[in-house]
Formats: C-alpha cells, structure tokens, sequence
C-alpha cells in the first residue's frame, strides 16, 4: 500500500510536472519555502576585490516575513558589532564606535553593501515577487543537473527597481537556482546563481549564492549561507530602533 | 603764443631726432594698448567661452537643483511652467535634463550625468545639431577630455545605465556621433549629451527639465515659481574673481609700460637740456624769463607726446584692428582646466584702454619734460652762454 | 685704449652717466616685466597644484585610471615606506600625502539621531605633524572664518557656509558617513573646530578638511592614501625638473604588471593642464617679446641720439686728424661699455626687484574687497635663468646697434663742415 502511495505521490509530481504551472503558483511556492515564517541565519559574504585578496564578512540576521529584519556583523574586527535593521521600506545601521544610529535613505540605499555588488536597496527588495510582478511559464530548462521552469516576471507597478526578471525554479524544490534581472529596454543588468541547495528542516536552501552586476566586470559577490534555523521565536524589541543600541 | 610756436619749430627743426623719438614714444602707446587688449582679451574670451557654451544670459534652476549637490539631482526636474515654455517656444531660452547615470566603459563603472538638450537649439554654442540624426540608437556627444579619459571614440557604442522617474533600472546602448572641443571643462567632464527628448522618454520624464538657459539677447527675467533665475553674476563669481585678481597682476604690467614710455622721453628732455644751454642762455640773454623757458621745454616734451598719438594713430589703428580680428594664434588647446580659451587669442580694447593710455601718457610726458626743466630756473644766463649747467 | 676711453666715460656725465641710467633703467623694466609675467603664469596654476595636482602626484596606476571618480579602493598602500624613499631622494621636495573623499557629515541631535545632514566633499590632510606644510599650502590661517584650525586627533574644519546651512556649530560633534578603502560604509565622529572660506564656489559649498590620520583610521585605509603630492618649495613650477624627478621616481617605483603600484605624473599631463599651461606661457610670451621689442626700440633709439649729438665731437676729432675707422671703434667700444654696464645694473636692479615680488609679493587683498579668493589674494614675479639674460637684448644689443648705425655718418662727414658747424 506504501509502496502505491508513494508511486501515487511520484506520479502525482510527474503530472504536475508535465502540466505547465501558472507563474503565480510557482511564485507563491516559492515564498512558502524561503520567505514565509520566521528564520535566523548566519551569512558569509565573500567579496572579490581588485586587489586580489578576498574579503568574508560574517553576519547574523533575524528575520520576520519579508517586513522586517535585524542583522548584526561578526566579523571581520572591523565591521564587528555594525548593525541594521529593516522595518518594511525603513533601514537603519547603527555603529558601535561612533554610537549613531543613521538612517539610510535616498541616494545612499543605491550604495554597495560593504563593498560587494549588492546595494543596500537590493537588500531591501525581499518582498514578496507575486505582489510586484506578474509572472508566466515560459519553459523548462536544467540548471545544476536540476529540472526548472524558467519563470519570466514583468512588473505591475512601475516603481520597481528591475522592470523584468527571468528565473530559473527548481521544479521540486521551488528553489530558485537562477535570476537574472533586467532593464527596461531588456538589457542585463544583475545575475545570480545558486551553486548548491541543502536540506534544512524540511526546507530547500541555497547555500551559495553568487550575485553579480552584469554590465561590469569580474567575479561577482558570494554568499554562502553557514546555518539557517526557521521558524525560530524571535522576540519583538529585536526590531526596534532600540535594540540597535543594545 | 610764441611758447607753443617756438616749441614746434624747435622740434620741427630738430628733424630727425624729433622723429625718432616720437616714433619710439608711439610704439609705447600702441605696446601698452597691445599688451593691455593681450591680458584684457584673455580673461573676456574665458568669461564669453564659458557664457555661450554653459551659461548664456543666465539660468533658471529646478528648485532642488545644486550643482554642488550630486546628491540633490535625484530630484531636480520638473515640468516646464507656461512661461518658460513661451520662451523656449520662440527660442530665446532651451531647457536641459540632467539626470545621473552609470556607463562601463571597458567593463568599469563610472558615475557621470546624462544630459538632454534640444538638437536645434541655437541658444548654447552646443554642437547639438549632432544629435538631430533619426538612428535606432540614442546619439550621444561627449568632449574630448570625456572621451580621453573613457577611452571613448567616435562611432563607438557604451552601455548606459540610469534610473526613470519612479527608479526603475534601464539600460541602454548609446552612440558618440559627435566628439565636441570645448575649452570649457564644465560641459566636457563626466557626462554625456543626449536628444532631450530621448531622455525625457528614458526617464518618464516628458515635458520636464533641470535648468532653462537664457539666450544672451534675451532681456525678460521675470521670476518664476518653483525655478530660481540665476544670473550671470552669479554663475561667473569665481571666474569674475579670478579675471579681478588678474586684474590687479595687470596693473603691474601697466604701471612697467607706463616706464617704458617715461624712459623713451625722459632720456629725450635730460639730453636735451643738457646739451642746450647755450640755446637756454641764448633765449634768457634775449629776455625770455626763466619760466618762460621752462614752459617752452615743457612744451617741447608734451608735443612730443601729442605727435606720438598721431603717429600711433597712423599705423597703430590698422595693426590693433588686425591682431583684434585676426588674433594670435596659440599652442591648439583641445582640452584645458578650468579657464576657457580658444585656439586664437584675440584681444580686446576698450574705449577707456585707449582714452586712458593716451591722456596718462601725455601727462606723464608732460610732466617728466618739466622734471629735468627744473634745473634751468638755477641756471645763470652768463653760465649758461658758457655752457655751463651746474 | 678702452681704459681711455672708461676715464672719458666717467669724466663726461652726458656721455656716461645719463646712457647708464637710461640703458639700466630699460633692463630693470625688461627684468621686473618678465619676472612678473612668468610669475603670472605660474599664479594660474598654483590654486590647482595645492589642491589638486601637485607639480607632481604619485597614486597608484590603478587609481589614476580612475582618477576622476575618487576610487579610494584603488588608493596607494605603503605611504609610509614610500615617503621615507621620497625624503631620501627627492629632499628638496615637499611630499604631501592626501586623501579625497566623499561621503555625508551627519549632525545628531541630543538622542544620537540625525538632526541635519548634506553631502560633502573631504580632504585628509597632514594637519597635526609640527612640521607639515598643509597649512600654508593651503592657506589655511587665512581661510578660517570662525573657530580655529584642528589642533588634536578628531577635529575637524567645515566650510563656513555648510556649517551655516546645517545649523552646526564650533564644538559640536559631526559624524562622517563615508565608505572605506574596501567598499563597507563607514562612521567616524569628529568635533568642529573651525570653519573655512576659500573662495572657489567648489571648495566652499560642502567641504571638510580633516587630518589625514584620522581620515586613514575613519575609512580603514591604514597607511593608504589616495596621493601623494610633491611640489617644489618656492611653489613654482618647473616643467624640466619636474619630468626628471618623474623619470627617476617611475624608474624605480612603477611595475607595468601591479596595477597598485605607484606612477608619478607631472602637473602637464594631468586634466588638461598641460595644454593650459604652454597657453598661458605662449600668450606671455608674446607679451614679453613685445616689450623687448619696443624696449630695444626705445634703447636703440637712446643710443643713436646719443651719437647724432656727438657729431660735433666727431667733427673735431676727425679735424685733428683722428682716423675714421678708429674714431668709429672707439665710438662702438664706447657704445659697448655703456650698454655692458648699463645691462648689468639693470639686471642686477631688476632681479633684486623681482626678488622682493617674488619672495614677499603684491598682497592685493585689500583691493579685491567683495572677492574672497583667499588662495591667490599675493601675487608674486618669478626668477627664470632668462630673467638674466633677457636684459642684455635692449641693454646691449640695441645700445650697440643704435651707435653702429649712427656711427656709419662719421664715414659720410667732410671736415671743412664739421669744422664750420663748430662755430656756432
């Protein structure tokens, strides 16, 4: 009888497989994977620099949804002890050694994030994708020996920092393995790449991701997730402007 | 009238001393207003440089707009109100976008900013008219310190990044059709030109500009909501303060010339007081006092002024009008900081230049002819018979 | 024969004394002219080589690919080493190591909170060395406005008119928000101490000066910096010297294959200053030769009265028996002592003038009253190796033509009409 189940079960992927899913279903599985609940992560950001010598920045973040989030710097010394944190379209960063708490906001969201080819506002942008963009199937394609659907996004609203985006998503895993996100005029402006997935709680995570600004050159920006926890509890002081100075 | 009549015949008599001299004093008027129009036309071309290609008869700003503020231009435009757009309209202004951007040239991101501007406008001495060519691709005009400093030439293709009205990303190929020489560095450095009109489609920003140029003929500033004039005085203060410390290194040039034009005289009246004193014991014995003749040399000296005026105005008038027109020419300057001159130097004489070095150097002349006069009122009729001047 | 001729020189004041005075007087114009033109020229660069480029400025090859965009992450490591190799060979020099920056100054309120902030435009700077010459390179005493100049770690000079505009004043802290050497953004509180005016709109709209160790620890750029500059200690510009030390310094320093190590460029090939400086030196040079022109005029022209007077002289010379030829060497020997003397007081006159414009200088603040350029309120002459020689074209070359042509009347004189003119 198990054995029919799960054949049922396998048959039942293989159909939906073969039946091309609406985009927003893929949209909405793939914020049920990654963005909804709450999680704690540790990141390694690895920038490649110019001068040769890389540069791994560390951080800790706790994050509710897709609203809010408080992240705290490990390392290196430097940068230990930096915190932001993010209250919907609100960003804050608080460093120990001059005790400010500044907000960022206007121009200084379009900076890089520590050096790497993220901007503080491609930081910000983790909202939820079905609520800006309307999405359609557009193919399959196979990307890290993973069947996916590429999945071609077009936003509703015109306030949206990249018109048109097309991913690549694990058809099984609704893990998205590849994005690229594009200008108006469908000009390539930033790639990322999945490099491996893993299995936490029940959950797919990418575990290496790299980010890169197309129109410029060189080896793009890794991120490489060390441990991730979901749906942790994470008391509600943590964001606030408070908790920066804590 | 015997002063003045005697004086001329003097000098008439003495021929070609008299000549000599008087040429050599009218190549000092004619150096001083030379050398003067040289410094004067320097600093005029720069100032004009800067008003025909940048600020024409001045400039009404977009409320948030500072130039000093790259961080302001995120939100400096605005739709045209009706006013500025009747003058555009009869073209005597012509409205320019600026907007913020990022190019890659060779692979590197570069921050510069995109400017629209309407390619028939004739109100900045712009090689806009480049950019009137229907292509599928944006045209673009750079200066050539832009293109030297991006490595980019004519015909090539650069990607350009920016962000519309609501800060979505485009992106997009452009085409330099036109590398522009411009000495001024503020309309060369960092950023690229484009159709206005491709821009305001780029940028969701229909109708809308940064900054409306006057045209220089063009009187009318009424003030206008929502936009700040600024004038050229404004604009050109730091220009203007440079040209006015120039200025003052200019007087010094003048003050030297001014000796140069004492000496030729100077040198005349010492020699000839001290070789005439026979002439000067001569006259005295006759019963001219001595006053009389220290006005008769004072005279004789301030003529020689007054011929070296007509003098200069036979062959200096010609000379002066051609280096105007014609200019000298200088090293081919491409690409130069901060102050702006052509490739020719043309000078400029003003009515005061010219009125002023004539009346200064004719009372200069007059009174060093009377310096060296002084020494006849000590002189003794019988010592000076002998020609003796003690 | 010419100490005969010396003692009739100096016995005879018409024929010494006054061609001296007037050939002198022609030379130290000369001299002073061309001193100060080339002193001007100098002027028009010397706002841009204190705080922009240096006679000549070292930065990584790198950063001066870039160099319009200030990528501070392509600075130069090692000031340290660098600067001790600068000293050694270069000792004449001055070597100013600087970084240029920008960022935000942020000012908080009683909470830590942002209360004002604008966008701002730094320099790091050697501010607090006892011995460092930022501060009259940059004429620093002179652009304070209000407060005083940064004295300890952690202060800092803002423009007076940002200070205004952010409400902030002299004993406050600001905050910078700038980016270090590797991209992370980075805080650093400062205390104001002073504001500053420069009178160049750029400067004075939103800038900071700031030690430049304080600015190496704000932006993590530890024994970094963007430049180097060097210039020479009279704050003149000498294109010739200039290459050579660039020539020297790449020699040893510059690796083709590291783009992070350092190149020296001179003031000419950076931005176009080239081209603006062999501008401005052709437009004086054509202003100089002018006056040369019409100074030989003058000259020659003194020179040949002075021998046209002297025909009855020449008369009676000739009457006694005196041979031509002889008469008319004399006449040049004469001719050539004259403007021989005459070229060198002048010069020597001259070039103490110039001297004193070149050490102490016109200070014309007080005539520019509504202008605020504090960078260039002395203007100075400047002594060239042809200030020396420049003297002796009208000095001796016309004095000597003058004569020569006058002279050649001796050959077409008759004696019985000289003789006959004598008595009158």
């Amino acid at each position: 009888m198990k054995k029919i189940i799960s054949l049922l079960f396998i048959l039942n992927i293989s159909v939906s497989a073969a039946q091309t899913p609406s985009g927003e279903w893929i949209l909405e599985r793939i914020d049920e994977n990654w963005v909804s609940g709450n999680k704690i992560y540790v990141t390694n950001m690895v920038i490649h620099g110019r001068r040769g010598a890389d540069r791994t920045i560390q951080s800790k973040s706790w994050i509710q949804g897709s609203e809010k989030s408080f992240t705290e710097y490990l390392s290196p010394a430097r940068e230990k002890g930096t915190k932001m944190l993010k209250l919907e379209d609100q960003l804050w960063t608080y460093t120990p050694s001059t005790d400010r708490t500044i907000q960022i906001s206007g121009h200084m969201l379009r900076q890089s994030v520590m050096g790497s080819d993220l901007s503080y506002e491609d930081m910000m942008e983790d909202t939820e994708l079905k609520e800006l963009y309307d999405a359609e199937v557009t193919g399959e394609d196979t990307v890290i020996s993973r069947p996916c659907w590429v999945v071609e996004l077009t936003a509703k609203t015109s306030d949206v920092a990249y018109y048109s985006r097309k991913m690549w998503v694990d058809k099984e895993r609704f893990v998205v393995l590849r994005a690229y996100l594009y200008a108006k005029s469908g000009k390539l402006l930033k790639t990322t790449e999945i490099k491996n997935v893993i299995r936490v709680q029940g959950r797919w995570v990418p575990n290496v991701i790299v980010f890169k600004d197309a129109l410029k050159e060189g080896e793009g920006t890794e991120f490489i997730i060390e441990s991730v926890e979901f749906d942790v509890d994470i008391p509600d002081y943590i964001f606030t402007k408070a908790a920066l100075r804590r | 009238m015997i002063i003045p009549k005697l004086a001329f015949q003097n000098i008439l008599g003495a021929g070609l001393r008299t000549w000599l001299n008087v040429i050599v004093l009218s190549f000092a008027y004619v150096a001083i207003i030379a050398l003067n129009g040289i410094y004067g036309g320097m600093q005029e071309q720069a100032v004009q440089a800067q008003i025909e290609v940048e600020y024409g008869g001045g400039q009404f700003w977009q409320g948030q707009y500072d130039p000093y503020d790259p961080f302001s231009f995120q939100d400096a435009h605005g739709a045209l109100p009706p006013q500025l757009q009747n003058w555009i309209e009869e073209g005597n202004a012509t409205p320019v976008l600026i907007r913020q951007a990022t190019i890659y040239p060779n692979g590197r991101l570069r921050t510069i900013l995109l400017k629209g501007i309407n390619p028939d406008q004739t109100v900045l001495n712009i090689p806009s008219h480049f950019l009137a060519d229907e292509k599928d691709v944006t045209p673009a005009l750079i200066g050539s310190r832009m293109a030297k400093s991006t490595g980019l030439e004519l015909g090539d293709y650069v990607t350009v990044r920016w962000r519309d009205k609501n800060g979505t990303f485009d992106a997009q190929d452009v085409e330099i059709v036109q590398i522009m020489n411009t000495s001024v560095q503020t309309v060369d450095n960092n950023q690229i030109w484009v159709p206005l009109n491709d821009l305001q489609t780029m940028t969701q920003m229909e109708g809308e500009a940064t900054i409306v140029v006057v045209d220089r003929n063009f009187q009318n500033r009424e003030p206008i909501e929502g936009w700040t004039f600024q004038s050229l005085d404004v604009l050109l203060k730091d220009l203007m303060d440079m040209v006015k410390s120039k200025t003052i290194g200019g007087s010094i040039i003048y003050i030297v010339l001014l000796m140069l034009a004492i000496l030729a005289i100077f040198d005349t009246q010492v020699l000839s007081i001290f070789k005439r004193r026979k002439e000067m014991g001569t006259l005295m014995a006759l019963g001219m006092t001595r006053v009389k003749v220290i006005e008769l040399f004072t005279v004789e000296g301030a003529v020689h002024g007054v011929l070296a005026v007509l003098v200069a105005v036979i062959y200096g008038t010609p000379l002066l009008v051609y280096l105007a027109t014609q200019g000298f020419p200088l090293p081919a300057s491409t690409d130069s900081y901060g102050f702006a001159i052509g490739e020719k130097l043309f000078p400029i004489y003003s009515a005061q230049l010219i009125f002023g070095t004539i009346i200064l150097v004719m009372t200069v002349t007059t009174i060093v002819s009377y310096l060296p006069t002084r020494k006849i009122s000590k002189l003794k009729p019988t010592d000076a018979l002998k020609g003796k001047l003690t | 024969m010419i100490r005969f001729l010396i003692k009739g020189l100096i016995r005879d004041r018409s024929r010494s004394l006054f061609p001296v005075l007037t050939v002198m007087i022609g030379v130290m114009l000369t001299v002073v002219l061309q001193t100060w033109f080339r002193g001007v020229e100098s002027e028009g660069v010397q706002i841009a080589a204190s705080f922009d480029t240096g006679h000549v400025k070292i930065m990584s090859q790198a950063y001066a690919d870039e160099y319009d965009q200030i990528p501070n992450d392509l600075a130069f490591i090692g000031v340290h080493d660098l600067m001790q190799d600068l000293k050694k060979d270069f000792p004449d020099m001055i070597w100013l190591p600087r970084i240029k920056f920008g960022g935000l100054i942020d000012i908080p309120d009683e909470n830590g909170e942002t209360r004002a902030q604008s966008s701002v435009m730094g320099f790091g700077v050697d501010l607090l060395s006892s011995d460092s010459p930022e501060k009259r390179i940059l004429n620093l005493e002179n652009a304070v406005v209000r407060g005083r100049l940064p004295e300890k770690r952690d202060e800092i000079l803002l423009s007076d008119e940002m200070a205004q505009q952010l409400g902030v004043e002299i004993g406050e802290t600001a905050t910078l928000i700038g980016s270090t050497m590797y991209g992370s953004m980075a805080t650093y509180n400062f205390t104001v101490v002073g504001t500053i005016r420069f009178g160049i709109t750029a400067m004075d709209r939103g800038s900071m000066i700031a030690d430049l160790s304080d600015i190496q620890t704000a932006l993590d750029m530890d024994d970094a910096a963007g430049e180097i500059l060097g210039l020479f200690p009279d704050l003149f510009f000498y294109d010739r010297r200039a290459n050579g030390i660039k020539d020297q310094f790449n020699a040893a320093h510059q690796n083709p294959e590291d783009e992070f190590s350092p190149v020296m460029l001179t003031l000419k090939e950076q931005a176009g200053f080239g081209e603006m400086l062999d501008l401005i030196k052709s437009a004086s040079n054509i202003g100089i030769s002018i006056f040369v022109v019409v100074m030989s005029i003058v000259l020659w022209n003194a020179g040949l009265i002075g021998s046209i007077r002297r025909y009855g002289e020449i008369g009676v010379r000739l009457a006694v028996g005196e041979n031509k030829n002889h008469l008319y060497r004399s006449m040049i020997i004469e001719s050539l002592c004259i403007g021989f003397f005459g070229t060198v007081l002048g010069t020597a006159v001259g070039i103490a003038i110039a001297f004193y414009l070149q050490e102490t200088g016109i200070d014309i603040s007080s005539m520019m009253q509504d202008a605020t350029m504090v960078m260039s309120d002395v203007m100075r002459a400047r002594i060239t190796p042809g200030s020396f020689v420049i003297g002796f074209v009208p000095g001796l070359l016309a004095t000597l033509l003058g004569t020569s042509i006058s002279g050649i009347g001796i050959y077409k004189r008759q004696t019985s009409r000289l003789m006959k003119e004598l008595e009158v």
